[in-house]
């Protein structure tokens, strides 16, 4: 049986790499703490696989034929995508895959009802992978990573209960399905509050960001699978807080467990609520 | 809600997300735009509003907002720092009818 030795959940805006320069100062240096602390933990977690869930941002498919998930299953990952590159800014980088724990999920959670497409091929990478790589040094630290990109905006979306639904699935089949000893990472990337390409562009609901990480840190899943419906989602960023749903399957895979959030900004310019959380496994 | 409008079947969708995915149809589209969108069956309002880069309309018809930012800086500028900033506040200004300095970095 496999085990989940690591469990952390970030924002992953793309202004992180490319308008982090121009940032102020104190906003830099709460970046630098979460995804620090971030790094150094996966870093020591000595960790078999990152299954990382972050969203697609309509990067892989079109949207009259849109999988809610998708799973990278190449033994390389190499991003960020070619149009993303200069939006991004950030350097490029080649994630060693594990195409055997890809075709476990994809097969595993058929087995439990649950449809996850794949892709042998390189998926298109945008900040969803991106970011984290590169504040969390994935690469650099030769920490092998599984993404399963998330459908956070297409009509229908996976609300929080089915996406905490998918998370109690995919850590049975973790527990259960994945090899002796296999130690796993898992790394929810997305939200916090923020609109993308809507009216309220550069708003940022710093109140819902907060609410939503003392509920975290409250380990209040109940509670959060009764308040964190998409339509409070829409109110704090029409199509982008929707993101945090990727959480949800983290939540749901780990169960109750002490949250403590690593840091948070809101900086206009960034155009996104910035968070991080991080919990605490083992006993 | 974000999405009441959204209708998936527009053709502007399929736009979009060819010129990311293929760097030569979005060359031919950065030197003249014309011949490029002429190649799509796009509903005769639906091309109207793409020439006049009227995103409200767009979004009206049902174009999908996130497609709309990407559309944004497929006709503006894609580069992180004062060309993505230009595409944000002339999609916002669309949007919402109000002028916008093309480097506003807040509401």
């Amino acid at each position: 049986m496999g085990e989940i030795v690591l469990s952390v959940a970030a924002s992953h805006a793309p202004g992180l790499a490319g308008l982090y320069d121009g940032a102020p100062e104190e906003t830099k240096a709460e970046v630098d703490k979460m995804y620090g602390t971030m790094a150094a933990e996966i870093a020591a977690a000595d960790l078999d696989v990152l299954i990382l869930i972050g969203n697609d941002h309509l990067a892989n498919s079109r949207v009259l034929e849109y999988p809610d998930f998708l799973v990278g299953m190449a033994a390389e990952h190499h991003g960020p995508y070619e149009w993303y590159q200069e939006w991004l800014n950030c350097r490029d980088y080649t994630l060693q895959g594990r195409p055997d724990v890809a075709e476990a999920l994809i097969a595993g959670m058929a087995r439990r009802d649950i449809k996850f497409f794949g892709r042998r091929s390189n998926l298109f990478y945008d900040d969803n992978l991106s970011i984290p790589t590169v504040l969390c040094d994935l690469d650099t630290n030769a920490v092998p990573v599984v993404p399963v990109l998330t459908n956070c905006n297409v009509p229908p979306v996976p609300d929080q209960r089915q996406c905490y639904a998918v998370g109690q699935a995919l850590g049975d089949l973790i527990r259960n399905d994945l090899p002796d000893g296999m130690r796993v990472g898992l790394f929810g990337s997305g939200g916090m509050s923020h609109e993308p390409g809507g009216k309220r562009y550069f708003f940022i609901d710093e109140e819902f960001d907060h609410w939503f990480l003392d509920m975290l840190e409250a380990d209040d899943h109940e509670r959060l699978l009764d308040e964190a419906t998409p339509e409070r989602m829409e109110e704090s960023g029409a199509g982008g807080t929707a993101e945090l749903y990727a959480w949800f399957v983290v939540l749901g895979a780990i169960g109750s467990r002490p949250c403590s959030r690593l840091g948070y900004t809101a900086y206009d310019n960034f155009k996104c609520g910035v968070g991080a959380v991080r919990w605490q496994m083992g006993n | 809600m974000a999405f009441e409008g959204f209708d998936a079947t527009l053709v502007t969708h399929d736009l979009v997300q060819d010129l990311k995915w293929d760097p030569e149809l979005r060359a031919r589209f950065e030197v003249d735009p014309t011949p490029v969108l002429d190649g799509y069956a796009f509903r005769p309002e639906e091309r109207a509003a793409i020439d006049a880069a009227d995103f409200r309309a767009l979004y009206d018809m049902g174009l999908h907002p996130y497609l709309g930012s990407q559309l944004a800086r497929l006709m503006y500028g894609n580069a992180a720092g004062p060309e993505a900033t230009k595409a944000v506040n002339r999609l916002v200004a669309s949007l919402t009818g109000e002028d916008r300095p093309d480097n506003a970095t807040a509401t």
